[in-house]
């Protein structure tokens, strides 16, 4: 049978199209839509209220905490497995024996669901039962209270993110140091830089590229923590509040679908902008090189 | 003819200024990819390792660079015995067949950067770019990146960036392999007028006979692991060693005829299929067969001598190679001018520049000594 191109082009297109309108655009629409009205999760009719409800956003002092905890969290989490992900990448970056079988069981965190990861830390991380106390125990060392006190829930939680994702970063930093051609390193070698100077002057810049994608993807990802969060300490610890648990809060315990609504558009236009600050650096970067990383 | 054999010379110091002795390498899946290689060098000397890929030549350069360990042997450079060092201990200056150039860096910061590494003070390392980037020509282009460069000011950079530090030797490893034509004779060219101006020893890695001939003081022909043949470019052009030389070295290469050694009544003669060939070299054990070697261009056309039928023209413009069937065999001559294909024709054949070979080890079995001191037999074709 013979199809015409001009109705083959929308047979093709047409089903991503119909299913970026139902999930996402339309959403998208009526997020924006809902976040103009008083609407609760309990029904009646929502009333529109104009800007009102991002005017209770910036009197609320839970956006405030909880964009500075987001914040915290974001940079803390993002550095740290940064630079343990990246150490591990050039630490694996050689041939070794086992090197196959180290790698792999670097990744399996990254593997897991958080919410599962969440469970399995409450439990490892447990005052009184948990392994990790216990050993403590055993070499007669303090036992923090880890997901009770207030001061150490979000070091906790900070610390199985970084558990969780430092994986990833090595991963990515791995990609970008095994794409340095070798010769390159003989030609620094051959002009005598040090090893520090090859790390800072060659491998570091030519892998840069690649490591801000990853800080790109793992900083609105962190951003949006909330598996955590919730698997940890549930969504209204104050310490731990982050942007997403708040949102979550006020929509599904408080039923304020309205209030919610602007609370999620103004985590979306965080990540926006700040996504759109680093893919801009990252695409400079490219440019000046004329290569192509990401 | 240059031949700085260290021999001819008398010498304060005996040393040559690079040595390699006895250098092998085998990678660890057995490869042998140098057998044995012995070689001393001059200060201010061009050599020039040639040979097919996999011969071992940019194994051995990269061995004298430091980027690959010797399994044996030793690497003398200036009295310093530097043959397990690291490259960085070592005082060479590379150049990469694909430029190996810092992409992320500009040009100019590319030439820096040796420069930058033995502490040299921001004025020196302006005034030694301004210096080198004159002299190649590429003064306009220090501030773009190597990946808006063309491959011919990509090597440029990369030939620039070995010589700032004026390292005790250059090692190039097919520096115009992948250039264009046009750019391969222009940097040739600059390559060695460079090279004579600082008379900095150097070594450059080519499979390309007609460039190692025009750049080489010595040429080393390597093949499987070994060098073949140690030697000015005319010795090695006229007086190949053995087989492997005579045919890799010149274009095309030298030909080649299996037949029987008889004596004739005035002296050496080879024969084939009834024609024969007298030779004006004196053996004092004549093999009974041997391969006779003659190059293209010692072969005329004449009234009289062996006969051939055109069966092949390559007009090249200055001269054509013909390529005639005869009793001796398919014959390549270098003539000034086009045949028609199937003309009869004679050829003559210069006694004097002809090569003897042993046709079981293929060495050769003595060399005519060339034109100047060759005595010319008054006949030099005769036939039945």
């Amino acid at each position: 049978m013979h199809v015409k191109d001009g109705v083959l082009k929308y047979g093709f297109v047409g089903p991503a199209l119909i299913f970026l309108i139902a999930f996402n655009i339309f959403p998208l629409l009526y997020n924006i839509y809902l976040s103009f009205t008083d609407a609760e999760l309990s029904g009646g009719l929502a009333r529109f209220v104009g800007g009102r409800n991002y005017g209770v956003i910036f009197d609320d002092t839970r956006y405030g905490v909880a964009l500075c905890t987001t914040g915290l969290f974001v940079v803390l989490a993002v550095a740290v497995e940064l630079v343990l992900g990246f150490g591990l990448a050039l630490a694996l970056r050689g041939p070794f024996w086992g090197k196959s079988v180290v790698t792999t069981i670097l990744l399996v965190p990254m593997m897991l669901s958080p919410a599962v990861m969440g469970l399995y830390w409450n439990f490892i991380l447990n005052g009184h039962y948990g392994v990790v106390n216990q050993a403590l125990a055993v070499l007669g060392l303090f036992q923090p209270q880890w997901l009770t006190d207030p001061d150490l829930k979000l070091l906790s939680i900070l610390m199985i993110d970084i558990w969780m994702w430092t994986p990833f970063m090595m991963l990515i930093a791995l990609a970008g140091l095994n794409a340095i051609p070798p010769h390159l390193y003989e030609a620094a070698a051959l002009d005598r830089a040090s090893n520090w100077t090859v790390f800072r002057r060659v491998t570091l810049p030519l892998c840069s590229p690649l490591l801000f994608l990853a800080v790109l993807l793992r900083t609105t990802d962190a951003l949006k923590q909330f598996d955590l969060v919730m698997a940890v300490t549930g969504p209204n610890d104050r310490t731990t509040q982050t942007l997403s648990a708040l949102l979550y809060q006020v929509m599904f315990r408080g039923y304020k679908i309205g209030l919610g609504s602007a609370y999620s558009l103004v985590i979306l236009l965080l990540v926006i902008v700040l996504a759109n600050v680093f893919i801009r650096y990252i695409a400079s970067i490219q440019a000046k090189q004329g290569r192509d990383v990401a | 003819m240059v031949s700085p054999h260290r021999a001819t010379h008398k010498r304060e110091t005996p040393m040559p200024f690079l040595e390699l002795q006895n250098l092998q390498k085998t990678y660890p899946d057995g490869t042998r990819a140098v057998r044995g290689i012995d070689l001393a060098v001059d200060e201010g000397e061009f050599i020039v390792l040639l040979g097919p890929s996999g011969c071992g030549k940019t194994t051995t350069l990269r061995m004298i660079a430091g980027l690959e360990d010797p399994t044996d042997g030793q690497i003398v450079l200036g009295n310093r015995n530097v043959t397990h060092l690291p490259p960085s201990q070592r005082d060479v200056g590379f150049v990469f067949q694909f430029y190996a150039l810092y992409p992320h860096m500009t040009a100019k910061k590319n030439i820096a950067f040796p420069l930058e590494n033995i502490g040299t003070s921001p004025s020196d390392i302006d005034a030694t770019i301004d210096r080198v980037a004159r002299a190649l020509g590429i003064e306009a282009l220090l501030d773009q990146y190597p990946r808006q460069l063309s491959g011919g000011d990509q090597q440029r950079v990369s030939l620039a960036r070995a010589m700032v530090r004026t390292p005790d030797v250059y090692l190039m490893d097919e520096p115009l392999g992948t250039l264009d034509a046009e750019h391969r004779l222009e940097l040739r060219a600059f390559i060695r007028r460079q090279q004579l101006a600082l008379s900095t020893t150097a070594i450059y890695v080519t499979h390309d006979q007609e460039e190692a001939m025009s750049l080489a003081d010595r040429m080393v022909v390597m093949e499987g692991g070994k060098i073949k043949q140690t030697g000015s470019p005319p010795e090695i052009y006229n007086h190949p060693a053995d087989l492997f030389v005579a045919n890799f070295v010149g274009s095309p290469g030298m030909n080649l005829i299996d037949g029987q050694i008889v004596q004739h009544e005035d002296g050496l003669a080879f024969t084939r299929l009834g024609a024969n060939v007298h030779i004006p070299i004196h053996l004092r054990v004549a093999p009974p067969r041997a391969i006779l070697g003659i190059r293209p261009e010692f072969i005329r056309p004449a009234n009289r001598g062996v006969p051939g039928k055109v069966v092949l023209g390559e007009y090249l413009g200055s001269h054509a190679y013909v390529h005639v069937d005869t009793p001796l065999g398919e014959l390549v001559m270098h003539a000034p001018d086009r045949f028609a294909i199937g003309e009869s024709i004679h050829l003559r054949l210069d006694e004097g520049r002809v090569c003897l070979f042993d046709p079981d080890t293929g060495m050769a079995l003595a060399r005519s000594a060339g034109m100047k001191d060759v005595k010319l037999y008054g006949r030099s074709i005769s036939q039945n």
